[in-house]
């Protein structure tokens, strides 16, 4: 065993040549960073500088592209111009994710900051203090409800505390922005083993900013006094108290009721359970010192929403994911993890894999951040890219005609247009569907699906008539277009359509009528709808009048009720035409590749990495990853020219969970040397031993090599975690972990 | 996808040490590079925030072309700040630029040294700041199980890889026993003194009994268990058999102490230590 000498490695970085020394060191220094300066940032602004523009009433002055591209066009530069384009649209896409969130939150941390005021004049209710009384190093305590801690209980709704981890940070920073005096603890700092020192010790730090080593609470109690902060409350948040050690929380909470005069402290808690929660991990002498208050933060699946909304939905940086994908990450969300955060992370995974992968991406950037200008940056590598773009499958697909610049940028504009009413109608139905559990993720996936609207484009779909039936169920022409089928989301999302009252359609029209500003034909049409039900909202208040007086039910009546079923109706087929017309999902356009990132294998692979079965596939099928000419052919059965770890786990696989160590080095033994007698194999990677043994090839590998080659399996196997190493009970005998795949 | 802030997280069957180190000498020649061995048995997880406090601030001298002034000059040495001020420079809170950051190679992140839940805090504050990027490698099938939802998705911020290399676990095999070189003859006086420390004085010296007639009769197989009570009983030691028993079990369940068979029928004990051994742990015992 090695002895740890951190104190010699930390100073002097040994020098590289030692490597052998390197390894037996804990840690040590690889290199120090190059004096040349990373050239990233200056490359960039250097290519962006020259701008061309690419609406089409400009495009003859890029006819002929510069001479330098050849010349300039490294790989390097292209992959920095990448990363800059990458930079800027995750940036808008992060920004606008927190101000959703904080959009969702604002009205909730008003009303803490609310409750914070009150508590806080409600403190200082209990009088000021004297001098003396404020200079003495102890607490005051007057009367049992001066004992009182405002305590306010931020309900979650989520058992997934990563998600609101940033929410309670916003909370803080809100607060703070009002004048609080703000702390952020974690349940780390509430740990048994640090004790209640740890949470003093981390509060000092962060109002006093100057460390200090001594956690004493007066020294908070004179600081309190002396910095002007006498008039603003101190919030004390703590972000997920059911993971707090209960006895610290506790001795916590006491120590600061009985100083609660001299620091007016206000606590907010994180609860992710139920309200419960408190009550199972305080004393009830502590229970009594709190003067708890209900806050409730969004359901997760609000939030989500509402990030869909604004960063794949409505126009945000351009980048889209294709169906596969969001089909595989909303999986993710809803099956394997569940946490907003790791959605958030995924997304960002893609959209890095996309700006790596796919050379055009960095049109993104210029092309659909700033709409004014559509500038699109570098005339340098124009030629490269159109070329490329040219080659873009969904280019050739859609037969675009003569491969020039104008066609290039006409198709570019044509995507952009195409997105856009696919971004308005998913809206519209989303809109419909509102209040009606539809998600909007779910709702996404279908929207993107191109098979879908393939389906719906080639099949033999009438145009809906209009004024038809009242019974809309049967005689409606659902079955001829898939993507209307019975179950799907949009076919649920029209049918709540035609389901609403009048007073409800005429809010969601409206709603519509906003959201469609930019495509004319629909505004138009729904201009018309509008006015229709105006009319007859109109009428029919004029006849409740007139008939109110009269008969209870009228034959009028049920003439109303039938208008507005038929109004409904044209509100449904309007939806509907519009599902069919104009949500092309951006996979069916040309250029797509350039917004759009589809390569879900890559995305999965970083996303998820799956050492428990992976590692073992690695073993269990090392040739097709090894690739050598004897194994691959030999399909199953076992060569001894595999890799000695792999032969033996293959073998284990034969075993029960334990495995006899003579039984198991047996026929590892017999392995190993069975083609020695038939005598061709070619030597392919292995470790050292067994080469050794090839030079002295004619006679068997000695016992003593074999012996040596198993029990370095089984270290490697044990390092993997595959097996474990004998029991004292059971010295001959290892056990296996894992079972399965 | 370093640039991008993302861990990068290597795993699959072979030993990926030569990878990396290749990786950081060859691709991360601009930024500094501190590599930590997991593998190994113990690692002073303060020394190493130290040594990143301590490259980081170099960097940033070396690197900045008006030096006086602008950088605010550290109060103390780094190595007698507190873990949380360290993770508060390394966060960045002092230096504006986001450009510097040094990577932290970590080999075998589920490595002995490493695995215990507090150091793996730890890793995520340092993978968390700011100025570090982190580049790690797994080989245990059940690492992720190290990492609860928060250390995964906020501060390592994994970008999986899997690569398998098939190259032999040289070095980070070195400190695991060989499961042919049993573990029984490991048993030393050593572990025998531990267990003895923690016994009665009595148990210790029934033990101590056993032990001398061990030494002084070496080619017997061993005490029968009637010279060992009568032996204790006269040095009152034991006053019935029972309690000698309960000696002997707790001598039995530490394995101390070995029951064979008597070529005359009798069960007697021995020590299952060589002579040497055990006269050195007798001293130890003594003192």
């Amino acid at each position: 065993m090695m002895a740890p000498s951190a104190a010699a490695a930390d100073s002097s970085p040994p020098s590289s040549s030692e490597t052998t020394e390197n390894h037996l060191q804990p840690f040590f220094v690889l290199h120090e960073a190059s004096s040349r300066k990373p050239e990233r940032t200056s490359t960039g602004t250097v290519k962006t500088r020259k701008k061309i523009d690419f609406s089409p009433s400009k495009l003859k002055n890029v006819e002929k592209p510069d001479v330098e591209i050849a010349k300039e066009g490294g790989d390097e530069g292209y992959g920095n111009l990448r990363m800059d384009a990458f930079e800027v649209v995750w940036s808008k896409i992060e920004s606008t994710i927190k101000d959703v969130l904080r959009d969702i939150n604002a009205n909730v941390f008003n009303e803490i900051h609310q409750w914070v005021r009150d508590s806080f004049s409600t403190i200082r209710s209990f009088g000021m203090l004297t001098f003396r009384e404020a200079t003495q190093a102890f607490p005051i305590v007057t009367d049992a409800s001066s004992k009182q801690l405002f305590t306010g209980l931020v309900l979650t709704k989520n058992m997934e505390f990563v998600d609101d981890l940033l929410t309670f940070e916003e909370l803080g920073r809100h607060l703070k922005s009002q004048g609080c005096h703000v702390a952020n603890l974690s349940s780390l700092d509430f740990m048994a083993k640090s004790g209640i020192g740890g949470c003093l010790r981390s509060l000092l730090r962060q109002f006093l900013v100057a460390p200090l080593d001594a956690a004493d609470i007066s020294i908070l109690a004179s600081w309190y006094r002396e910095q002007g902060n006498y008039n603003n409350p101190v919030v004390v948040i703590v972000d997920d108290i059911e993971r707090c050690c209960g006895s610290v929380l506790s001795d916590f909470i006491l120590m600061f009721s009985e100083w609660v005069l001299k620091i007016p402290v206000i606590l907010i808690m994180g609860v992710t359970t139920t309200l419960d929660a408190p009550r199972n991990i305080l004393l009830s002498n502590v229970l009594q010192c709190l003067c708890p208050c209900m806050f409730t933060l969004g359901t997760p699946s609000e939030r989500m929403d509402a990030i869909i909304e604004a960063v794949l939905v409505r126009q945000c940086s351009g980048f889209s994911i294709s169906h596969k994908v969001a089909v595989f990450m909303r999986n993710y969300f809803v099956r394997q993890d569940g946490t907003i955060t790791s959605f958030i992370r995924a997304l960002k995974i893609a959209c890095s894999q996309h700006f790596s992968m796919e050379p055009l991406s960095i049109i993104l950037k210029g092309f659909f951040l700033e709409e004014d200008r559509q500038g699109l940056q570098d005339g340098l590598l124009l030629q490269a890219m159109f070329k490329h773009a040219f080659d873009l499958p969904s280019y050739g697909r859609n037969k675009m005609g003569e491969e020039n610049v104008e066609s290039f940028a006409h198709c570019l504009s044509e995507l952009k247009r195409s997105q856009t009413r696919w971004r308005t109608v998913v809206l519209c139905l989303y809109e419909a569907g509102k209040g009606h559990r539809i998600q909007l993720l779910d709702l996404l996936c279908e929207a993107l699906n191109p098979a879908l609207y393939s389906s719906r484009t080639s099949g033999t779909c009438t145009k809906v008539d209009k004024g038809h039936g009242v019974s809309p169920s049967n005689n409606f022409p659902v079955q001829q277009h898939p993507i209307m089928r019975k179950g799907r989301l949009i076919c649920q999302a029209v049918q709540k359509v035609r389901d609403l009252p009048i007073a409800q359609l005429y809010k969601l029209l409206k709603r519509w009528e906003e959201l469609t500003v930019d495509i004319n034909e629909i505004h138009a049409k729904l201009k018309e709808l509008l006015y229709v039900i105006k009319l007859e909202n109109g009428r029919s208040s004029r006849q409740d009048m007139a008939d109110s007086s009269k008969r209870p039910v009228s034959r009028s009546q049920l003439n109303i009720e039938k208008e507005s079923r038929a109004v409904n109706e044209k509100a449904a087929s309007l939806i509907e035409c519009m599902v069919r017309d104009h949500m092309q999902p951006v996979e069916c356009s040309p250029l797509h590749e350039i917004v759009c990132f589809k390569n879900v294998e890559t995305l999965q692979l970083a996303l998820i990495g799956d050492p428990r079965r992976r590692i073992q596939i690695d073993l269990l099928e090392s040739y097709k990853i090894l690739r050598c000419s004897c194994c691959s052919r030999s399909g199953h059965s076992l060569l001894p020219s595999l890799h000695d770890t792999s032969i033996l786990y293959n073998l284990a696989q034969e075993h029960g969970d334990h495995i006899n160590l003579h039984d198991w080095y047996q026929s590892f033994k017999s392995k190993v040397c069975s083609s020695r007698s038939k005598g061709k194999h070619k030597s392919k990677q292995s470790p050292l031993p067994k080469k050794r043994k090839d030079m002295n090839e004619p006679d068997k590998p000695c016992e003593a090599s074999i012996q040596a080659r198993f029990c370095k399996a089984v270290t490697e196997l044990q390092i993997t975690g595959l097996i474990r190493m004998p029991t004292k009970r059971r010295p001959d005998f290892v056990q296996r972990v894992a079972f399965g795949l | 996808m370093l640039r991008c802030g993302f861990g990068l997280l290597m795993y699959g069957f072979g030993s990926k040490k030569a990878l990396l180190e290749d990786f950081a000498s060859t691709a991360l020649t601009e930024y500094s590079v501190v590599v930590i061995n997991g593998y190994l048995q113990s690692i002073n997880i303060k020394q190493v925030v130290i040594t990143l406090a301590e490259v980081l601030w170099n960097q940033c001298k070396s690197k900045r072309k008006t030096p006086s002034g602008n950088l605010p000059r550290a109060q103390q040495p780094f190595n007698s700040r507190s873990m949380d001020d360290l993770f508060a420079f390394l966060d960045g809170s002092e230096l504006k630029e986001n450009d510097y950051f040094v990577c932290v190679v970590i080999h075998n992140i589920d490595g002995p040294g490493l695995r215990d839940s507090e150091t793996q805090q730890h890793l995520g504050r340092i993978a968390f700041c700011s100025h570090i990027r982190m580049i790690a490698s797994i080989d245990h099938v059940n690492a992720p199980l190290l990492w609860d939802k928060k250390m995964v998705h906020t501060q390592f911020n994994w970008h999986w890889y899997h690569v398998p290399t098939f190259a032999p676990y040289k070095v980070e095999g070195m400190f695991f026993p060989l499961i042919l070189a049993h573990g029984s003859s490991a048993q030393t006086a050593k572990t025998a003194a531990i267990v003895l420390q923690s016994l009665t004085p009595n148990a210790q010296s029934v033990f101590k009994i056993l032990a001398e007639y061990q030494l002084s009769h070496p080619d017997e197989e061993g005490m029968p268990i009637d010279t060992l009570y009568a032996t204790s009983r006269e040095r009152f030691l034991v006053s019935s058999q029972v309690t000698l028993n309960s000696h002997l079990t707790e001598f039995k369940d530490h394995e101390l102490v070995k029951t064979r068979r008597h070529s005359d029928g009798q069960d007697c004990f021995y020590i299952p230590l060589a002579s040497e051994a055990l006269e050195k742990l007798l001293s130890e015992i003594n003192q």
